[in-house]
């Protein structure tokens, strides 16, 4: 068969078209369809995704789907669970996967079935504020050959969580002094005026003292010196006596900037709350003491035994 | 040579291809999906049921309970776009085929349909 009629076969024509034209275009269909082309590893600004689970949970990070396999991966994963009463005026709080009991590593393996929805994350969001202010506290740097490098807040937005952190220090420390003022103004308390006056005072100073400790240690989160946070927290101290921010809107604070919060408020419950109950409870009367008794003659000790 | 860009410009075409259509045709269909998760979620948007283990979800709205004024009552209901939450989604989302229970065309005149046209203007 001469080449003239081999290159005029339609069979070999069909062939070579198979081969060269419809079995790509069959894998470049199989790839298109297994691929989130806007996840693609191009240069540019970072690709943050939400997982949302069939359980009603949502999980934050960079996400690694084959497509193929029955797993997504999610690395540097971040997740909302309720404020715990922190007053941040916001209904949840963002928490980083690690810092849990069991400590797990990067890289979170999700069974598919269990998925409800993919979504990409506006970098704008407060989550992804939040993250980003995370990352700069953790002093986080991107990979050099990194293909999603994560963005990581300015100074900016550290300020932003820097103050949104200090009034919700300031909320918590305005409903216990509020709660003390209102028992002291709308009860008849079992103790006398002196006493209620004493224990509210301490209350009073121990809470201020609660107020400048979880100030400096907001400080120090945010990456200042021991010196320097101290400072700031004696300005901001001063700033922040006699103001509330109630019905200020809340802002999503960074897991370690929410920590303070939370730790903060906890002591400042605990605080308030003993200082109302040694202001509702009445103090117990001295009891007369029983007549003395004469003490025990006291026992002859063992007498020395001789050594040998 | 040849027969490489060939197969190199099939593959290409292909692949870009079957991100921009999706394999489904608008005319034989509603402008409008309801699509009914296995969670007992519903959303409401375009849907494309794509190759792969994804759907696709555009433009996506959720019904939003509200607490009404009355506490024992049923509360307020309204339909949200998705994208004001905390994470600010884009306005697509994928979502396995394992969650689908089922999806349905929404009339052309369904007050959620209508609401929808009305609010992309």
């Amino acid at each position: 068969m001469s080449a003239q009629r081999r290159g005029r076969d339609p069979v070999r024509i069909a062939g070579w078209w198979l081969r060269w034209a419809l079995i790509p275009a069959a894998l470049g269909i199989w790839a298109s369809s297994n691929l989130d082309v806007h996840s693609l590893p191009f240069v540019g600004a970072e690709r943050e995704s939400a997982v949302l689970l069939l359980d009603g949970q949502a999980y934050f990070g960079h996400l690694d789907d084959s497509g193929e396999s029955g797993w997504l991966v999610l690395h540097d994963a971040y997740y909302l669970q309720d404020a715990k009463g922190a007053p941040t005026n916001v209904a949840v709080a963002l928490a980083k996967r690690g810092g849990e009991a069991h400590e797990p590593a990067d890289g979170m393996r999700i069974n598919r079935d269990r998925v409800l929805a993919v979504e990409r994350m506006g970098l704008g969001s407060a989550v992804a504020r939040a993250i980003g202010v995370e990352r700069e506290i953790l002093a986080t740097k991107p990979g050099v050959l990194e293909l999603n490098p994560p963005s990581i807040a300015g100074a900016e937005q550290l300020a932003v969580q820097r103050t949104a952190a200090e009034r919700a220090i300031a909320r918590g420390f305005s409903a216990q002094v509020d709660q003390l003022t209102k028992i002291n103004t709308e009860l008849v308390l079992p103790v006398s005026k002196a006493d209620a006056a004493a224990i509210t005072q301490k209350a009073l100073a121990d809470l201020r003292s609660l107020r400048r400790s979880a100030l400096a240690a907001l400080g120090a989160v945010v990456g200042l010196r021991p010196g320097d946070a101290e400072a700031y927290a004696a300005s901001a101290d001063a700033r922040l006596e006699g103001q509330s921010f109630t019905n200020e809107p809340g802002v999503l604070l960074a897991p370690d900037i929410n920590a303070v919060v939370v730790q903060a408020t906890a002591f400042f419950s605990q605080t308030g709350d003993a200082a109302a109950k040694q202001l509702t409870q009445p103090r117990a009367t001295p009891t007369p003491a029983g007549s003395p008794q004469p003490s025990a003659t006291p026992a002859p000790s063992a007498s020395p035994s001789p050594r040998p | 040579m040849r027969a490489g860009s060939v197969a190199v410009a099939a593959f290409l075409v292909a692949f870009f291809f079957t991100q921009w259509w999706d394999f489904t045709v608008p005319a034989l269909r509603g402008e409008y999906q309801a699509v009914f998760l296995t969670n007992g979620q519903t959303y409401f948007g375009r849907y494309y049921d794509r190759f792969g283990a994804y759907a696709k979800l555009e433009d996506v709205y959720y019904i939003q309970q509200a607490q009404g004024t009355d506490a024992q009552g049923p509360g307020d209901a309204r339909l949200v776009r998705r994208g004001a939450e905390l994470h600010a989604p884009e306005h697509r989302m994928l979502v396995p085929k394992t969650a689908i229970l089922f999806v349905e065309d929404l009339r052309t005149d369904s007050p959620i349909a209508t609401f929808m046209r009305q609010d992309r203007r």
